[in-house]
Formats: C-alpha cells, sequence, structure tokens
C-alpha cells in the first residue's frame, strides 16, 4: 500500500486537511476502471467520457457527444501530456478510455495502460513475435477491444491474445492462422454479445479470408465465416480453377453491428493477385465486398460486393458506417462508405439494397455505377505489362483510416485523396508464404502534385457539401462531437478541428510527424480531451485551465 | 546449397547451364569473392524478386517512397555501399527500421540475385566515357557562365537552384545534359515558385521552400525567408515551372558537353 492510500483513514478523521490533499484524496477514493458489459458497448453512446471500442459505438458513426470543447474554445486547446511509444515505428492506434484509465496499443503488437490523466503508465505486454513474420504494409497495431476486464489484441504473428486490463497479465494466446503461411493480424476487434470477432490480413500473400468469432472466456473458436465460398458454395463459381483458394479477400480492418437487425458489417479486401486478374477470372466473390453476418451464428445474410473481379487493389477496407437518414422522403437504415475504388454508397442495411452512389474523388477506371450499384468499367485500364496510368492510385481515394458521420449535420467526413499512378502486370505462381500480387504500382509525380481533402457528403445524394484540402497523402481517421467539431490529422503532422458544418478552420497544432490513427474524444472528472497518435507519439490535449 | 529451395530450383529452371555452374558455387565463397550471381539471368531473377517483396516499399522502379521512408536504391545507398553490405541489409534488414530480413528460407544465392538487380540500377561512374572536358567545363561554370548566379557548389555560389556539390552521384551525363537543354522537365517541388497575398494584404513571391496543410515557407528573390500561414491568405498561386532557362542556344554542343563533364565530377569521391 502506498503512502496516499496509508493517509486516507487520517484525511477522514480529520475533515482540517487542506483542500489540495483532499482533492488528490479523491482521485484516489474513486478507483479507476469498472468491468465493461455488453451492455454499456452497445450504449457506448451515452457514456461519452469513456472511448469503449475502436470506432467509438458499434455503429462506428466516430461521434461524440461531448460539447465542452467546441466551436467557440477549441482554439484554447493546450497539450496536456505526450506519450512516447519506446518501440520506433508508426503509431497507427486508436486507444480506448475506459473510467480514467487509457489502452494503447505500439507496434509491433504490444499494448500498454496509462492513467489518462496523465499518461503515466501501470503496466506494458509485450508480445513476443517469431521472426519470420509475413507483413505486407508495416508492423502496426489499431487497437483494442475490453469486455469485462479482458482486453483483446490482435497480433502481427496472426494470434489473438486476451490481457487482464488491470495487470497486462496474458490470459490466453490463440493462434488465428499460421503465420508463415501468410497471415497476419492488425484490425482492433469487435465484441458482439459474448463474441469476440475479428478479422485477419494477408491480402497480398494469397490467403484465403475470414472472419472469426471467438469466446472470450478460452479463447476457443465459435465460428469462422470464409470471405471466398469454397467448393459447392454460392460464389465459388465466380473464380476460376482453383483461385478460390488463394484469392485472397482479407478482412483487416474493424467492422460494425447493429443490434437490432443483429447483424455485423465487415468489409473484405482485393482478391489475389492483386494486380493480375488473369488467373482469377470471375467475379471473385466476396472480395472488395461489404458482408452482413448474423451476429449469432455468422451466416452470411447479404454481401454488396463494390468492385467486381478488381484488379487495382480497391479494398473494401472501410469501416462500415451505419446511420438512420432520411432517404427518398422516409427514414432509412443505412450504411454508408466512401470506397477505396472512389465511389460513395448508400445501401440499406437490413437487405444490402444498393440505394444511390457516385464518385467523391477522382476515378478514371469507371465512368459511373449502374442501377444496381455496379461499376461501369472503362476499358483499357485494367493493368498491363507496361504500364497504365488510373485514378485512383493503389492507396485509394480513401484507404483503412476512420471516416466519421455527425447526426447533427447528417454529414458523412471522409480523408479523400485524388491521385493517379501506373499500373504494372506481372506473372507470378503462387507460393505458400511468399508474396503473391502479380504487379505493383509507380507515381509518376512528386507527390506535393496531388491533393487530399477532407470531404463531407450528403449521404442522401452523395452531394459534396464542403471539402478543407490537406496536404497529400493523409491516412488520418475522422471523430466529429457534438461541440460541432471535427478532428483530424494530415501527412504533414497537424493535427486540427474544423467547423463540422461549414468546414472552416477553428484550430490546428503542428506535431511534426504524420498522423497515421484517428482522433478520439474523452473525459475525466467532468474534463474533456482529445487524444490523437502523430509519429511514435500518442498526444494528449485539452482546455486551457 | 542445402538452404536452395525447391521452390528456387523450380525458379531456375530456365537458366543457362553457365547460370546454374554459378548457382551452385557455395554461397560463403561467394561472399568472399563479392556476388557472382551477376549474369543478365541473375539481374532479371533479382529484378522479379524485386518487384514482388521489395517494391511495396521502395517502389515499382526502385526510386524509393516518400511516405514509408523507403529510400531510392538507384543512386549511393546511404548505408552500405559493397555488394556484400548490400548483401547483409537484404539478408538482416535494419533493425529499428520497417527493413525487415528476407524469410530464412530465401536461399543466399536469391539474395544474391537482388543485389544483382541493385547493382543494374547503377553504374561505375568510372567507366563513363564524356566527350566534354571538366576542367574548361569548371572555368565555363565559375568564369564563362551565369551558373554560379543561381547554384552553389560547395558553398560558392548562390541560392536560387539546387545546390549542386554532389549532383554527379545522382544524375547521369544524359540526365545532366537534358537538365540544362530542357530544365522544365521534372521540376522538383523545391523549386516551384509561390506567389500570395497574406492577410497584410502584402505580396510576397519566391522558391517554395516548403509548404504544409496549413503554412508555407518561401524565401524570396532578396533571399529574405517567409513562413506565411494560410488562413486567410487573400491570394494564392503556384507556378510550378523553373525558373532556369534552356541553355540549348546559349551554349555550343562543345560548351555543354564541358559543363556536363564538369557537373558529372562534383561527387564526394574521385573517380
Amino acid at each position: 500500500m502506498n503512502g496516499i492510500l496509508r493517509s486516507l483513514p487520517l484525511a477522514l478523521l480529520l475533515p482540517t486537511v487542506a483542500a489540495a490533499q483532499e482533492q488528490q484524496l479523491q482521485t484516489v477514493i474513486t478507483p479507476a476502471f469498472t468491468p465493461i458489459t455488453w451492455e454499456r458497448l452497445v450504449d457506448a453512446k451515452n457514456e461519452p467520457e469513456n472511448w469503449l471500442m475502436y470506432s467509438g459505438t458499434l455503429d462506428s458513426q466516430r461521434h461524440s457527444l461531448l460539447d465542452q470543447i467546441n466551436t467557440e474554445n477549441v482554439s484554447e486547446l493546450e497539450m496536456k501530456w505526450a506519450y512516447q511509444i519506446p518501440v520506433i515505428d508508426r503509431a497507427e492506434t486508436v486507444p480506448l478510455v475506459v473510467d480514467g484509465i487509457m489502452f494503447i496499443t505500439e507496434a509491433p503488437s504490444n499494448v500498454t495502460a496509462v492513467d489518462a490523466r496523465t499518461g503515466r503508465a501501470y503496466w506494458r505486454y509485450d508480445h513476443e513475435l517469431p521472426e519470420d513474420l509475413r507483413i505486407c504494409c508495416g508492423r502496426n497495431n489499431r487497437g483494442v477491444a475490453i469486455l469485462g476486464e479482458t482486453l483483446f489484441m490482435s497480433t502481427l504473428d496472426a494470434h489473438l491474445v486476451a490481457i487482464d486490463a488491470r495487470t497486462g497479465n496474458l490470459l490466453w494466446n490463440t493462434e488465428v492462422a499460421p503465420h508463415a503461411s501468410g497471415y497476419s493480424k492488425t484490425a482492433a476487434p469487435l465484441i458482439v454479445k459474448d463474441l469476440v470477432v475479428t478479422g485477419i490480413a494477408g491480402g497480398e500473400f494469397g490467403i484465403r479470408g475470414f472472419i472469426d468469432a471467438y469466446d472470450p472466456e478460452t479463447g476457443e473458436l465459435v465460428w469462422r465465416t470464409h470471405t471466398i465460398p469454397g467448393p459447392g458454395e454460392f460464389g465459388n463459381d465466380t473464380w476460376s480453377g482453383d483461385s478460390w483458394a488463394t484469392g485472397g479477400s482479407a478482412t483487416w480492418i474493424t467492422g460494425s453491428y447493429d443490434a437490432e437487425l443483429n447483424q455485423i458489417y465487415w468489409g473484405t479486401g482485393n482478391p489475389g493477385p492483386d494486380w493480375n486478374g488473369d488467373v482469377r477470372l470471375g467475379d471473385n466473390l466476396y472480395s472488395d465486398a461489404v458482408l452482413a453476418l448474423n451476429g449469432d451464428t455468422g451466416e452470411i445474410e447479404w454481401y454488396f460486393q463494390f468492385t467486381p473481379h478488381d484488379v487495382h487493389d480497391y479494398d473494401a477496407i472501410q469501416i462500415p458506417i451505419l446511420a438512420d437518414i432520411e432517404f427518398g422522403g422516409e427514414m432509412r437504415n443505412t450504411m454508408l462508405w466512401a470506397n477505396r475504388n472512389g465511389f460513395f454508397y448508400t445501401l440499406d442495411r437490413a437487405t444490402g439494397e444498393f440505394l444511390l452512389g457516385d464518385t467523391y474523388a477522382s476515378v478514371t477506371w469507371a465512368s459511373g455505377l449502374d442501377p444496381n450499384g455496379r461499376p461501369i468499367r472503362v476499358p483499357g485500364m485494367a493493368p498491363t505489362y507496361e504500364g497504365v496510368m488510373v485514378s485512383p492510385p493503389i492507396v485509394g481515394a480513401t484507404n483503412w483510416y476512420s471516416p466519421a458521420f455527425n447526426p447533427d449535420t447528417g454529414l458523412f467526413y471522409v480523408t479523400s485523396f485524388d491521385g493517379e499512378q501506373e499500373f504494372f502486370k506481372r506473372d507470378e505462381d503462387y507460393e505458400e508464404g511468399e508474396r503473391y500480387t502479380g504487379g505493383g504500382g509507380r507515381y509518376t509525380q512528386p507527390m506535393d502534385a496531388f491533393h487530399s481533402s477532407i470531404r463531407a457528403i450528403d449521404p442522401a445524394t452523395v452531394d459534396i457539401v464542403w471539402e478543407f484540402p490537406i496536404m497529400p497523402r493523409s491516412s488520418a481517421g475522422i471523430t466529429t462531437t457534438a461541440g460541432g467539431l471535427l478532428f483530424s490529422g494530415s501527412a504533414d503532422g497537424y493535427f486540427f478541428a474544423l467547423d463540422a458544418a461549414t468546414g472552416e478552420e477553428l484550430w490546428n497544432v503542428s506535431l511534426s510527424r504524420r498522423v497515421h490513427a484517428a482522433p478520439m474524444t474523452w473525459s475525466v472528472d467532468g474534463e474533456q480531451f482529445v487524444t490523437i497518435a502523430s509519429g511514435n507519439v500518442v498526444f494528449t490535449f485539452g482546455l486551457r485551465n | 546449397m542445402s538452404r536452395l529451395s525447391g521452390v528456387f530450383r523450380r525458379r531456375m529452371a530456365g537458366c543457362t547451364a553457365l547460370g546454374l555452374a554459378i548457382l551452385l558455387t557455395p554461397a560463403t565463397l561467394a561472399e568472399d569473392a563479392g556476388n557472382l550471381y551477376n549474369t543478365a539471368v541473375d539481374v532479371r531473377m533479382g529484378e522479379r524478386y524485386f518487384e514482388r517483396q521489395c517494391s511495396r516499399c521502395h517502389g515499382f522502379d526502385a526510386t524509393g517512397n516518400d511516405e514509408t521512408g523507403a529510400p531510392d536504391l538507384t543512386g549511393r545507398l546511404t548505408r552500405g555501399s559493397t555488394d556484400v553490405a548490400i548483401f547483409n541489409i537484404i539478408r538482416d534488414g535494419i533493425p529499428g527500421t520497417a527493413m525487415l530480413p528476407v524469410a530464412e528460407d530465401v536461399p543466399d544465392p536469391q539474395v544474391w540475385q537482388v543485389v544483382a538487380y541493385l547493382d543494374s540500377l547503377r553504374y561505375d561512374p568510372g567507366s563513363v566515357v564524356l566527350a566534354g572536358n571538366a576542367e574548361a567545363g569548371g572555368e565555363l561554370f565559375w568564369n564563362g557562365s551565369d551558373c554560379a548566379d543561381c547554384h552553389m557548389v560547395n558553398g560558392r555560389g548562390s541560392r536560387n537552384g539546387p545546390d549542386l556539390s554532389r549532383v554527379g552521384e545522382n544524375r547521369t551525363p544524359d540526365d545532366l545534359l537534358a537538365d540544362m537543354i530542357n530544365p522544365q522537365e521534372n521540376v522538383a517541388p523545391r523549386w516551384w515558385r509561390l506567389r500570395v497575398t497574406g492577410a497584410d494584404g502584402i505580396s510576397r513571391e519566391g522558391y517554395r521552400m516548403n509548404e504544409d496543410s496549413f503554412s508555407l515557407r518561401i524565401m524570396d528573390d532578396e533571399e529574405n525567408l517567409w513562413s506565411i500561414p494560410k488562413d486567410g491568405l487573400q491570394s494564392y498561386e503556384r507556378i510550378e515551372d523553373s525558373t532556369m532557362p534552356s541553355y540549348a542556344q546559349t551554349l555550343s554542343e562543345s560548351e555543354l558537353d564541358d559543363l556536363v563533364a564538369y557537373l558529372f565530377s562534383l561527387r564526394r569521391e574521385e573517380i
């Protein structure tokens, strides 16, 4: 027992103790962290002091009801603390905050718990990794999920681990898939009732993708739904020959859940090999799609494929945003989706029906969408041996970084990129554990010749209501608040706030290094804070006292 | 050769007898003697491996990627200039960076082929035969032309163009000639011009030293440095042309050749 706690009974007996000391004691006698029930996760929007899952709420709107920091006072934000991640790499983490404790994931596959008020550590979990990792695009981890008193984290060796949230002790460690075959894991899991739902990465290594659900107590697999149908299943004939077995369709970002419809929504990645479609003729279901799964069984209830037979690496690895909006004169349960392929989609999330779609960024590979939402391809845009210029480039018009939806403005917000790239095709044979991409791409102009923007889109019309230009190529996510604010970051190391209604710039601070993460906001003792990772550092800002 | 996998053997099935003979040389000997896997077939195999395994970060043409921080591999390499040093970086990775080691089951000869491919992207500057005379080019640069009115070499000259102190390391003689004849091709963003009117109503123009989402920095024609917030700018114009004129008409062919020879000699090491 430490000195402060030992003095507690004395303080209670002596009411004349100094006010400052009393305040200090108050923070001690209110212990941090209470267990997270499923009911709290369903109702996460109504405890905005906490940030309980990767996208804030199960509908993934990334909209907080906190309004202490608002359009009037946001210019008074100042840095409260910084946490330097000890392993030098880029931070893509979105921390969780639970009753005054912040959980920060770190590259390559570690997690630390800090006092959210000070950034000082309680504990740190270091995940031991093998040397023969197969990772496509960096040693990243994007966040944890929490249920009860347990954190669940993906690791680069394609394991799912459960960690005691009070101590950092490892509770169980389950191999999700063999890493040496090209599987890896980077995304935060999603809690759905009494299941830990999680995806898989490895779309550049000829894996066969899936979405899994695990028992949070034991780490045992409850169900697995493959994102490529096997022989005899519907859709297997959309892959020529045996290409389904190595067709990718990874699930490397977190999904969403609708408790009323009991449906899990999850995006799928590119078919493999990425840039050579000759060996996998057909639509290649369910790659580049969103799947609606039954929340208990994982059974596929509907699918919508954004990019049939993709040859440009246009993963549908975006966060599905669930929003009820007025569409065609009536309120609809919709799913809003700005895709890597450059098109924005409004879908009916109960049925998967395509309601509306249009481009929201520079697109040359398709001239539009047909009445069913299927892209109308422009001839001559598939990669060639000599190279062909296509927009969006491989990194996409957007990518994995989180968009947001603000019910107050009715607007959908996305970090978009208007760029182009030469796409090349190559012939490759599949070899287990080796990259299997069939080509690649290159820019022919300096990055400064291109353009990124935060775009605010009306999901009922796909009109761009406003846009705010930032330097390319941003990979920062977005969060909005009831204070009328939009927070995001930029590739050139700014963290900034815009007016969510108008796009007007209200505040910015230079943090120097690239923002690869999404902001989140929370409060302790009635004081609101906002947190963002930039470079290798997690920064927390609050209002000047 | 125990590490030579079946996969690798299949890949090499089309090699010439000579290629196979070299391939069967023990790897340790290869390390001692430099890269023995440097036939045209090896280079091609190395290129295929590079495109598949390395291009995600280093670019499909090995020219690097600003976003990932992966360096351009087509010019002078800063972390290792010998074949053995490059081999070791590929084999072992660079700790603390995103440069991971290649998989353990990739046989050494395959790594040497990647080294051969990277070697093929460069050339021995000492083997280049130039038409011009570097000494005459230097004289022309400093005393017979206006080059030094804009450029700087080893601390001498001016600030209105790229520092050329090491220009020979990353530009071929053909590149250097093209730069002088057609300077409007591929103008680096650092040498674009910005013309802005600030919130104070004052217009300024200068070289685009840096520009980000919320501010810009320029050096004006009096070499003053200005840092200007974008918020409140009354006007903003970006000129992506070079301020350098073409010398195709103003210098003779032999003068251009001499300048190329001089510029090509500007490097850290003597050749």
